[in-house]
């Protein structure tokens, strides 16, 4: 007996009964074949469904923290315009609590900007001053350990007003945490004030006469209430505040650090030299519509800045190197120098020579990706091609009347 | 004996020395003040915790300038501070109408103290460079300095950003001063 299957194999030596049950096992096989198809099918749907929803979450989140990074950016530059964002895209909740509770965990914020902020005459800005005292935990410590402790998270400001009201909250503070040690508040924030000018007498280099501890004891004379402090306590307190100035943490707000925490997009690419065409290894820090180069990955400071405005970005072949692409100036109709910086070998900042900067990646993902990146930095500023008019304007009347 | 010698040096160069205090108002503009009186000024890395004071050296003389004030709970402190202060400078925001009131008394509260009954009085009527600035002579009726009796007083009108009269006001407390030692 012959049996024809629907492949066309041909099935040999097999009788009647034994045929038909082959031909029920293919069918029934082409059947399972075709329903593992389809669950594999499903299977792919459902995972790119979930890979694209983790990608929107994710874009989503490092949106968030972008905006977060910009806002702390802005708050240190200027701390009331960069708060009033921070407050705007709900960052930090309305309300002087939220905002005292941001400034005390002072998460990549310069703590000279906190100390502006705190030292506003308005309503909120007290109330949020506040607030920010109460973060503080006083109890059982004396004064000037606690003062120590308070000028640490921020920087104090030089003018007196200011000095005077953070004195204040201050010191209601420290009443609070520890009852009975003074005999009115008040006599506590005449007594941290005259430490701040105590401080500036001994320490600031401006201030010639320094006071002797006789001096101190005299000046706090009668502040207790009518009654004097004790002579121990405040010889203590002066010989504290002689042997160690108030100090704030190094500040790291103010650097490029927090540029490069979060960025867009890191990673190592060759770079090609401007003058000379040779190749480099560099690590590329892609951040706020600006790429950043250094030579190590745990360098702080970049060899090189280029600000991404206005430039342009294509793939390339290179007979050298594989994956290149270069991002070019291009104004009307000439290849133009590119705005950059970079540190030259003996350490000085100076102008880069790019009229192009062509970069060499590792693989085809990893162009394409930078790429991708590089194009959504780029920023067009619509002055900048008027400005670019202009100048070249003028330049020609310049050079005419020459 | 160290304090002597310097004082000798000074003496033999003709250096002296002045101690001001700087007053005024929130946001009249005292730190700006301090920030554009630049001559000879000690330029350090890390500026000291504190209040701002500045030594400026103008004309042979080192001012030191304080940025003080505060409520009244301080003035006891101040005393002691001001005990040898030569010049008083305050600064008026002559722009700012609705507090000119409380800029004369707290002028009036502070010459009153007895240690300052020797310090010039310096009034710089600051912001003149906005359009509603009131005149110096404006400024000088509200903050009633016609009234004041037994006290050598001068008004400068400033505008601190661009650092204009700051030091023809410094002129006069030179003038001044040298007057006073002459006597």
């Amino acid at each position: 007996l012959i049996v024809m299957t629907n492949e066309n194999v041909l099935f040999d030596g097999l009788n009647e009964a034994e045929g038909e049950i082959l031909k029920e096992i293919l069918r029934r096989k082409e059947i399972l074949l075709q329903e593992i198809q389809r669950l594999k099918d499903e299977i792919r749907d459902v995972d790119e469904d979930i890979e694209q929803m983790e990608e929107t979450e994710e874009t989503r989140s490092s949106n968030q923290a972008n905006q977060m990074l910009a806002g702390v950016k802005k708050f240190n530059a200027d701390a009331k315009k960069g708060m009033k964002y921070l407050l705007e895209h709900g960052h930090i909740e309305n309300n002087p609590k939220s905002v005292a509770q941001f400034l005390y965990r002072g998460e990549h914020l310069n703590k000279s900007a906190i100390g502006d902020y705190l030292g506003e005459r308005n309503d909120f800005n007290i109330e949020v001053l506040k607030e920010f005292v109460i973060c503080h935990e006083f109890t059982n410590k004396c004064l000037d350990k606690s003062l120590r402790q308070f000028l640490w998270s921020f920087r104090l400001p030089g003018e007196a007003q200011k000095i005077d009201r953070m004195m204040e909250a201050f010191a209601a503070r420290y009443c609070e945490c520890n009852p009975g040690v003074f005999r009115t508040d008040d006599t506590c924030y005449v007594l941290s004030f005259a430490i701040i000018m105590l401080n500036t007498s001994l320490h600031n280099p401006s201030v010639k006469d320094k006071p002797a501890l006789e001096r101190f004891i005299l000046m706090n004379r009668g502040i207790n209430d009518g009654a004097d402090l004790p002579n121990e306590l405040l010889s203590v307190i002066y010989e504290s505040i002689k042997k160690e100035p108030f100090k704030i943490p190094e500040d790291d707000g103010s650097n490029l650090s927090t540029a490069f925490f979060n960025p867009d997009k890191e990673g190592w690419l060759l770079k090609q030299g401007g003058r000379y065409k040779t190749w480099k290894r560099r690590w590329f820090i892609l951040s706020d519509n600006c790429l950043y180069y250094f030579e190590y990955t745990s360098d702080k400071e970049p060899k090189g800045i280029i600000p991404l405005e206005n430039l342009q970005i294509r793939e390339v072949t290179d007979p050298r190197k594989p994956n290149c692409f270069e991002m070019y100036l291009h104004e009307d109709g000439l290849m133009q120098t590119i705005k950059a910086a970079k540190t030259d070998s003996e350490g000085r900042v100076v102008e880069g020579k790019h009229s192009t900067y062509r970069m060499s990646a590792a693989t085809i993902d990893d162009k394409e990706d930078w790429i991708r990146c590089i194009r959504k930095s780029i920023s067009k500023d619509p002055y900048y091609d008027m400005i670019a008019a202009r100048k070249r304007k003028a330049e020609k009347t310049e050079n005419n009347q020459l | 004996m160290g304090n002597a010698t310097q004082k000798l040096f000074s003496s033999l160069l003709g250096k002296q020395e002045m101690r001001i205090m700087m007053v005024g108002l929130d946001a009249a503009g005292k730190t700006t003040i301090l920030y554009k009186l630049k001559l000879g000024e000690i330029i350090t890395t890390i500026p000291t915790i504190g209040f701002n004071v500045k030594t400026v050296e103008y004309k042979n003389i080192s001012f030191t300038v304080w940025d003080v004030g505060g409520q009244d709970k301080n003035r006891p402190l101040w005393r002691h501070y001001i005990q040898n202060i030569q010049g008083l400078i305050f600064v008026v925001d002559s722009n700012d109408r609705e507090r000119i009131a409380e800029a004369k008394e707290e002028l009036y509260r502070l010459i009153s103290e007895d240690e300052l009954r020797e310090a010039s009085v310096l009034v710089y009527a600051n912001k003149q460079d906005l359009p509603n600035a009131m005149t110096v002579a404006a400024v000088t009726d509200k903050i009633g300095l016609h009234s004041l009796r037994n006290r050598e007083w001068y008004i400068q009108a400033t505008c601190a950003t661009t650092g204009d009269g700051l030091y023809e006001g410094l002129d006069w407390l030179v003038c001044n001063q040298i007057k006073k030692a002459r006597n």
